[in-house]
């Protein structure tokens, strides 16, 4: 059996299956947009409440505030991950999702726990994180969950190959046409593509014959063309 | 096989399960009603979700970092989120207070024991130190509240003349609430924060009970709490009782390894204190209206807190049965 690393379940026929797990940094950027949300929806209550002290009476102004003050400060996070399946506002942002450990959806319960302690956490849950390799804080290892990545990144698949590319090759390749409408330098972008394509024209190249010769112009359109790259 | 064909082959495959993924219904059916999916569909879906893990472990090992060993993961994650998702363990709130609630309650016994003696040896030690320091009362209630002991009336009055019962109810449930909620909470931090606030409160309570004692106000003091103070003081024990246990599985795991005890102990100890929570809102209305309103009979008010904590105790160590005590989160 391989080796399985910290990150790795074993999923149904005893499969390893790896788990994206948040690190700290995406987790503290999620908790900073909660954190603006939870201030957001505070300041919205309380023109409610003043709005009701105007309305009714002062003291039931109050006494209403003070209650909703306390279940927003206390209730948003928990709340917000039992309604959405493991998500608050700055997970979703993030494409974040809490999970079980075992990769499953959590349950309003295990949500509960690991929120309910959240103010221990504000306390020494950066540090757990940064140093578990699960990043987990209290309430995560209390819980029994992660937070796991759940986006699907922008991936290019390459439908033809040259039969003696392994992993690396189409690794390289992929990500190259994944980000090459990212690069900015568009003659550097264009000098990769070319080194690319001879190395495609040296171990395959028949795989350029039928190639329009209009596409030559343009390196990374003929590179796409060449290995039948599409989005995946 | 090589990669192209790889994709060529299987491709269909993921893009069609995919499809049923987002198909799937978000919630379970419920209970007696239409199922979400047939049978033959969750068998398809199954056994679509089988072949996704074995192609995902194939991509993992021959063509690991491609694009379609990503798409594969992040396909094989939402198919185990979603088919793996255990059934709801809430079971509506008839079970929780009848099962779930007594269950966990009758496990923590042992620390609630515990609790309630560091509570009452704290309350003893506090009662004795306001008995032979006298300046320890303006440290406790400050000097406008010995004032109105001199003067023959309580500091607690104020509930009444100062703040409108709507706003005093909101504020003690809250505030107890957090206490409730701090309590449990900092027993992460190896059970040191229900110690110190089991501690912090005898002191306070014996404290307060020695002060009134010795300007013979001691009976106007339990008068006042005789309504609430019971139960208050019970929930606070038993909040803290649930923090200890969460301490216990941090520092002591026993056995077990450390994050299977912080589990059992978090289910265990979260139970218990969501069956106290609501008892607070209850405590809240009876502290702000009636314990501070001198035209309701002292007898009444005893009454009513021995009703309250005979009450919490009989839901609390009510029978139930053996194994009907699944709520784990």
């Amino acid at each position: 059996m391989a080796d399985l690393d910290r990150e790795s379940i074993l999923a149904l026929d005893n499969i390893r299956l790896d788990l994206p797990v948040a690190g700290v940094g995406s987790r503290c950027l999620a908790g900073l947009i909660d954190g603006f949300a939870v201030a957001l929806l505070l300041v919205l209550w309380l023109l409610v409440c003043a709005a009701l002290a105007i309305w009714l009476s002062g003291a039931w102004g109050v006494a209403v505030g003070v209650a909703g003050i306390f279940l927003i400060e206390w209730g948003y996070f928990a709340g917000m991950e039992i309604g959405t399946g493991g998500r608050t506002l700055g997970k979703m942002a993030l494409q974040l999702r809490v999970v079980t450990s075992l990769g499953a959806e959590a349950g309003a319960g295990a949500l509960l726990a690991r929120n309910l302690v959240r103010d221990v956490d504000y306390l020494i849950g950066v540090p757990l994180m940064a140093y578990d390799p699960l990043a987990r804080r209290l309430g995560d290892r209390l819980a029994g969950t992660l937070v796991v990545h759940e986006g699907r990144r922008r991936a290019v698949l390459l439908g033809r190959v040259p039969p003696s590319w392994g992993a690396r090759e189409v690794t390289t390749v992929e990500g190259f046409l994944a980000r090459a409408g990212e690069l900015r330098d568009a003659g550097a972008r264009d000098e990769m593509a070319r080194l690319l394509l001879a190395r495609v024209e040296r171990d395959a190249p028949e795989l350029l014959a039928g190639l329009d010769p209009r596409a030559r112009g343009n390196p990374v359109e003929a590179l796409r063309l060449a290995l039948a790259a599409e989005e995946g | 096989m090589d990669y192209a064909r790889f994709l060529r082959q299987r491709r269909p495959l993921w893009d069609e399960f995919a499809r049923r993924l987002a198909r799937l219904p978000d919630a379970p059916a419920r209970r007696g009603g239409p199922p979400a999916s047939s049978y033959a569909e969750v068998e398809e879906l199954a056994f679509a979700y089988r072949q996704v893990l074995h192609d995902h472990a194939l991509a993992a090992n021959r063509f690991p970092g491609t694009g379609a060993a990503r798409q594969l993961s992040t396909l094989a994650l939402a198919g185990t989120r979603r088919l793996t998702r255990r059934s709801s363990p809430w079971r509506g709130l008839r079970h929780f207070v009848r099962h779930s609630f007594p269950a966990a309650f009758h496990r923590q016994l042992g620390l609630l024991a515990v609790a309630t003696l560091v509570f009452g040896a704290a309350c003893v030690l506090g009662l004795a130190v306001a008995m032979v320091q006298p300046g320890l009362g303006s440290l406790l209630l400050g000097r406008r509240a010995l004032a109105g002991l001199e003067e023959g009336r309580l500091w607690t009055e104020s509930l009444t003349t100062t703040v409108p019962p709507a706003v005093a109810s909101s504020g003690i449930a809250t505030n107890n609430l957090g206490v409730a909620l701090a309590a449990w909470s900092g027993g992460l931090l190896a059970g040191s924060v229900p110690l110190y606030l089991l501690v912090l409160n005898g002191l306070m309570l014996g404290g307060v009970i020695g002060i009134t004692l010795r300007y013979s106000m001691a009976s106007e003091l339990l008068s006042f709490v005789a309504a609430h103070g019971p139960l208050e003081i019970t929930l606070i024990l038993v909040a803290s009782a649930a923090g200890l246990s969460l301490g216990r599985a941090v520092v002591a795991a026993g056995d077990r390894p450390r994050a299977e005890a912080m589990r059992q102990a978090g289910s265990d100890s979260l139970q218990v204190l969501l069956g106290c929570l609501p008892w607070f809102v209850v405590l809240a209305l009876v502290e702000a209206r009636i314990s501070p309103d001198p035209s309701v009979p002292v007898a009444l008010k005893v009454a009513l807190g021995l009703g309250l904590e005979l009450l919490f105790f009989g839901v609390a160590l009510a029978p139930f049965r053996a194994g009907e005590d699944a709520d784990a989160p």
